[in-house]
């Protein structure tokens, strides 16, 4: 919504300056989103008037004038042929910033100098085009800034309203909040029309068939209309809050639109057929042709306005092609009317037509300005257009909507304001924005009656009306103070504190966090998905901005990639990601899918960063390992299996694996497959893990156990075993906890070798087991008995050599 | 004898003075007092003397038997400093070559800023709750006083995956799940991922915010206010100042939408606060008694305020990010730098 300056002071007298209304009004709730100065820095450009017009020497378009300026006379070059001897024109002196950088400097034309420019209405920025130079109204005083002397140095506020506030969506309706703040009163008259014409109700009808969907509607006849261009001030005004002229009546129709802030609408009466109008539901499937030439497709929800035969308008959002106020128009049928919210609203949601008039009505009109903004229109359309105005309105208001009375205890008030204002205090305030507030008959029991105008849907209940009394007190009057709460124990929950330690155990190890869309595209072919797999079936969005966004993520795989790829794609090669997010798996039965918390992370590229003193090598399978093993034994969670017999299709199946609990499956990790690398357009190695975190926490054991450390000195015995390159090291460490005995406390796979030395198929692993006691010095025997009985294990059951 | 340890002596010292390494000294040591040594030469020759004799040579035997150790100590010392002192000097790294690093990991911006709000708001005394991000119409909207036809609906706009069920397009529907899990008192925050369909320069799709929420009894606006400016003063420091000025949700009422001073330019206008000075940055409000109804608190017995913010936003004030996108396109360019 825009609003001018100039046109506040018609309807309220005030003189905040600019920046302070704009700040009151801001912090009455109507927010200033911005603010421009309407001939601003252009108070050079003043009123001359021609005093000779001679044909340039030189050139034969261009005319040397003479100007005078009241104090002075000056000579100036100009190319338009419109101008006479005796016209006022707008002469912009040397100096001077024209709209759009251009700036006025003394020059040369031709040999002849031009000491400014006669400008045009397009280069003051008052039109868009304009045909020769700007011709003044007589009478102005010579030497005046134009803008000035025209009346149209004005400030522009566009307002941010809230959907709450429909009674500020017109001059008036702003007019009353500045009369509040300013503590002046608002002023309107309403003034009868003149009625020179037949009885109206000669020559048309309403009938109103849907009173719930369209309380009130009333017309006015006006016959013998000239339709042509508006006058100057009325364009200008229109200009002043951004509209465009289109002619006199529909110009007279958008004033009532800005000024009253209720849309009307003009009939093109001669066109309606049967000369009357019939306010129906439409028929289902009737298409009808509104004037912006779109054809629509109506439905029995939709609200029309009909002549004797069919549609003329779509009520309360946009008229007919078939009624339209054209050049020919003579005779003009204005409606002004009062309609449903909700049933303007649903039709123009579904029909997708947002315009000035269903904006208004959706969120409430005022149905007391039904009749006064008709007559204000009717008269104003006389005086612009000619034509005869028929005596009396029809107005079809058979049930009047009730009337809203509400109550106010000022107690309550001040309690949920935290505020000790007075009965008194809150009448004022009230009253202020012209609700009609009483105290009740005993004055003690602290209860407002307040009876609410129709121009305020918005105030239906007792808050409604304490958010007004904070309003118009002020917001910044309202003391600061800290709660007084019971104590209640808001220890976080396991599984937020759990998530934590996950993020900080992954930024540890050089992660750094991405986050991704929940939505993604439904390309799962691309990670070799089996067709069954159930990461397929995906929380679809009706109405998604791309395919790309389409579907609720299941994995947070393909994102992961992505993000590897398009930081390669920037030479960004060393990567190392995370992504701690929810994935969304419809469930059947469900209205809402499950969503569960996983852990993507991927790597590649360099170990290390790449330094004087850094190794060069690349990551592998085993980096991204330890890092899940060093997050694994944060949560304590007992023997996981690395089940290599079964994987993810998305990746290498010889180099990944699941992980198993006893309590279930926690996820995957591996290399990614070749093929799904291509999909994704990477070039390098990725090393992926996916954890389900759910499953992770579920088998979470929290508290620890102190073991007691031994004081008494350990011993290590080093063993290289030949094994067959198919036993696994998970075999091994098997084979060792089966047989170890007690004073063994732990022990260390510290070498793989394969290669020179080493028969093909075969493998050595080296092993360093420590001994120790709690309790003594262990002596060689019991240390040589204990390592025998490993490697007698070893060889018995995997057929391992000593080297 | 005496005179054969006053030579001693002389030679001693000067051996001991003459040798320049600790080699040196040690076999200048050996020769002197050693059991093969010049001292134990001229001792041999103790049996010979009177008993008179022998505790005057005696003790001057001694005498020259510590003042030669004195001085071995005192030579091996200072030859040990002498050393050290060259092996130091001699000795030098590079101290500006970089050291060994292993690679920097980062928390997303988004992350932190949600960590450092829940850290101040958890001091106050609040609790932490999550809910669904695909939700219900019901707790999106019905129950926070929006129905359907509502043109408030229009301030949000929604991605559907059915009729009933939607992308919740804020983390308000968390408050509504928490209020009717417990009874009053309540005080929760709840940061989320929330989804709106917008998308252009100054919108992302998804995006985050933290609701907040307290309802107890006899809570004032003047509590809003106090909470919420105790909160801004906590993240962006003391003396920024603070507005509250009257705005509308569906779910508060009276509502405020709550602006700091300008963090860019300070207050005297700029391009980011729109010459304005201030930066909206919360909205916040009592609850609507509508509200109360849906989770069938009572009215009458209890108040309460909720307040809502974008992180995102937050986030590019906190940081100065002056581009949106950059919290989702995961350039690790950006990430590395929190």
């Amino acid at each position: 919504m825009i609003v001018s300056y100039n046109w506040l002071k018609e309807f309220v007298d005030f003189d905040l300056p600019p920046e302070e209304l704009s700040h009151r009004l801001t912090m009455a709730g109507l927010e200033v989103d911005a603010m421009e100065y309407l001939g601003a820095g252009l108070d050079t450009v003043i009123v001359a008037r021609l005093e000779s017009v001679e044909r340039h020497p030189d050139a034969d378009r261009l005319t040397l004038c003479q100007v005078a300026t009241g104090s002075d006379t000056l000579l100036v070059v100009c190319g338009a042929t419109n101008h006479k001897v005796g016209d006022l024109v707008a002469l912009a002196q040397v100096g001077s910033l024209l709209p759009g950088d251009f700036k006025i400097k003394k020059g040369k034309i031709r040999g002849q100098v031009s000491l400014g420019m006669l400008c045009s209405e397009k280069e003051l920025g008052l039109a868009e085009e304009a045909d020769g130079i700007m011709i003044l109204p007589p009478g102005l005083p010579l030497g005046q800034p134009v803008f000035e002397a025209l009346g149209l140095k004005d400030v522009r506020f566009e307002l941010g309203l809230t959907p709450n506030r429909p009674d500020c969506l017109s001059i008036v309706g702003v007019a009353r909040e500045v009369a509040a703040i300013v503590g002046r009163p608002l002023q309107v008259a309403h003034q009868a029309p003149i009625e020179d014409g037949a009885p109206s109700s000669e020559s048309t009808s309403v009938s109103l068939e849907e009173r719930g969907l369209c309380p009130r509607y009333a017309v006015r006849l006006i016959r013998g209309v000239i339709i042509g261009p508006s006058p100057e001030w009325l364009v200008r005004r229109l200009e002043a809050v951004g509209m465009r002229s289109v002619n006199n009546v529909v110009d007279v129709t958008n004033l009532m639109l800005m000024e009253l802030g209720h849309p009307l609408h003009a009939f093109d009466f001669n066109r309606l057929r049967d000369q009357r109008i019939v306010v129906r539901r439409a028929n289902d499937g009737a298409s009808f042709t509104t004037l912006d030439g779109q054809q629509r497709v109506l439905c029995a929800d939709d609200l029309v306005i009909c002549d004797g035969l069919g549609p003329v308008a779509l009520a309360g959002i946009m008229g007919g092609e078939n009624s339209e106020v054209g050049p020919e128009t003579t005779d003009i049928l204005l409606e002004s009317a009062y309609f449903n919210p909700a049933t303007i609203r649903r039709t123009s949601k579904r029909l997708g037509m947002h315009t000035e008039a269903s904006h208004r009505f959706e969120r409430g009109a005022d149905v007391d300005m039904v009749p006064i903004a008709l007559d204000k229109a009717a008269s104003l359309i006389v005086d612009v257009a000619g034509g005869t105005l028929a005596q009396g309105m029809i107005d079809c208001y058979p049930e009047s909507l009730p009337e809203r009375q509400l109550t106010l205890d000022v107690g309550r008030a001040n309690k949920v304001l935290g505020l000790k204002l007075a009965s008194d205090d809150i009448l004022s305030l009230l009253r202020s924005i012209a609700l009609e507030a009483q105290p009740a008959e005993d004055r003690n029991d602290g209860i407002l009656y307040v009876k609410i105008p129709a121009f305020r849907p918005d105030l239906e209940r007792e808050i409604d009306l304490i958010e007004e009394v904070a309003r118009l007190h002020g917001y910044d009057q309202i003391p600061v103070t800290m709660p007084v709460s019971r104590m209640i124990c808001h220890r976080p929950a396991p599984q937020q504190r759990l998530v934590r330690q996950l993020r900080d155990a992954m930024v540890a190890g050089g992660f750094s966090e991405v986050i991704n869309y929940s939505f993604i595209a439904p390309q799962w072919d691309r990670l070799n998905l089996a067709q069954d797999d159930c990461r397929r079936q995906n929380v679809r969005i009706l109405n998604p901005l791309t395919e790309d966004q389409s579907v609720m993520r299941t994995s947070l795989v393909p994102s992961m990639l992505e993000s590897i790829a398009r930081n390669r794609a920037y030479r960004s090669l060393d990567l190392r990601l995370f992504e701690l997010r929810p994935v969304f798996q419809p469930q059947d039965g469900e209205e809402l899918p499950r969503e569960s918390l996983r852990l993507c992370a991927a790597i590649c590229g360099r170990r290390e960063p790449l330094g004087w003193a850094q190794g060069a090598e690349e990551v592998d399978f085993f980096d991204l390992k330890g890092q899940l093993e060093g997050l694994l034994s944060g949560f304590l969670l007992g023997a996981v299996h690395w089940d290599s017999s079964q994987s993810e299709t998305f990746y290498h199946p010889g180099k990944s694996c699941i992980l198993r609990h006893s309590s279930g499956l926690l996820g995957s990790i591996g290399e990614v497959h070749p093929q799904v690398l291509e999909h994704f357009e990477i070039d390098q190695p990725v090393y992926l893990l996916d954890l389900d975190l759910n499953a992770l926490f579920g088998a979470t054991v929290t508290g620890r156990n102190f073991q007691a450390i031994s004081r008494f000195p350990d011993v290590c015995r080093d063993s290289a075993l030949l094994v067959d390159d198919t036993v696994s090291a998970e075999q091994v460490f098997a084979v060792i906890d089966q047989v170890r005995g007690r004073f063994v406390e732990d022990y260390t796979l510290f070498d793989v070798y394969r290669g020179s030395g080493i028969a093909d198929g075969k493998k050595s692993l080296a092993i360093r087991v420590r001994y120790r006691s709690s309790d003594k010095t262990l002596t060689e025997e019991e240390i040589t008995i204990g390592h025998e009985r490993i490697i007698k294990a070893l060889k018995k059951q995997l057929g391992a050599e000593i080297r | 004898m005496k005179e054969q340890l006053t030579e001693l002596l002389t030679k001693g010292r000067a051996a001991l003075l003459a040798a320049d390494s600790l080699e040196g000294l040690q076999e200048a040591r050996v020769g002197l007092l050693g059991k093969k040594g010049s001292m134990t030469a001229v001792m041999k020759g103790m049996g010979r003397l009177s008993a008179e004799e022998r505790p005057i040579i005696g003790s001057l035997a001694n005498t020259v038997k510590v003042e030669l150790e004195d001085l071995f100590e005192g030579r091996s010392k200072a030859i040990r400093e002498q050393e050290l002192q060259q092996r130091l000097s001699s000795e030098r790294i590079d101290v500006t070559l970089p050291g060994r690093t292993a690679a920097r990991g980062s928390k997303h911006p988004i992350t932190l800023v949600t960590e450092e709000i829940t850290e101040i708001f958890s001091s106050l005394g609040f609790g932490v709750e999550e809910g669904p991000e695909v939700e219900q119409d019901f707790y999106n909207f019905e129950s926070l006083n929006m129905p359907k036809d509502h043109p408030a609906r229009d301030m949000q706009d929604t991605f559907y995956v059915s009729d009933e069920v939607v992308l919740r397009t804020h983390t308000s529907p968390v408050q509504i799940r928490a209020m009717l899990k417990q009874a009053p008192p309540v005080r929760v925050i709840a940061p989320g991922t929330v989804y709106r369909r917008d998308s252009d320069l100054t919108h992302t799709p998804m995006f985050h915010q933290i609701e907040g929420f307290l309802v107890d009894r006899d809570i004032t606006f003047g509590d809003l206010k106090g909470i919420l400016t105790t909160f801004i003063t906590q993240f962006f420091g003391k003396g920024i100042g603070v507005r509250f000025r009257p705005s509308f949700f569906p779910f508060t009422e009276p509502s405020a939408e709550v602006d700091i001073q300008c963090v860019i330019c300070g207050g005297s206008g700029c391009r980011v606060c729109k010459k304005s000075g201030w930066l909206e940055i919360l909205g916040s409000g009592m609850i609507d008694p509508e509200v109360f109804k849906s989770v069938n608190y009572d009215y009458q017995k209890y108040s309460g305020f909720a307040f809502g913010m974008g992180i995102e936003r937050i986030a590019m004030l906190k940081y100065g990010v002056n581009d949106l996108r950059l919290f989702f396109e995961n350039d690790v360019r950006f990430l590395r730098q929190f």
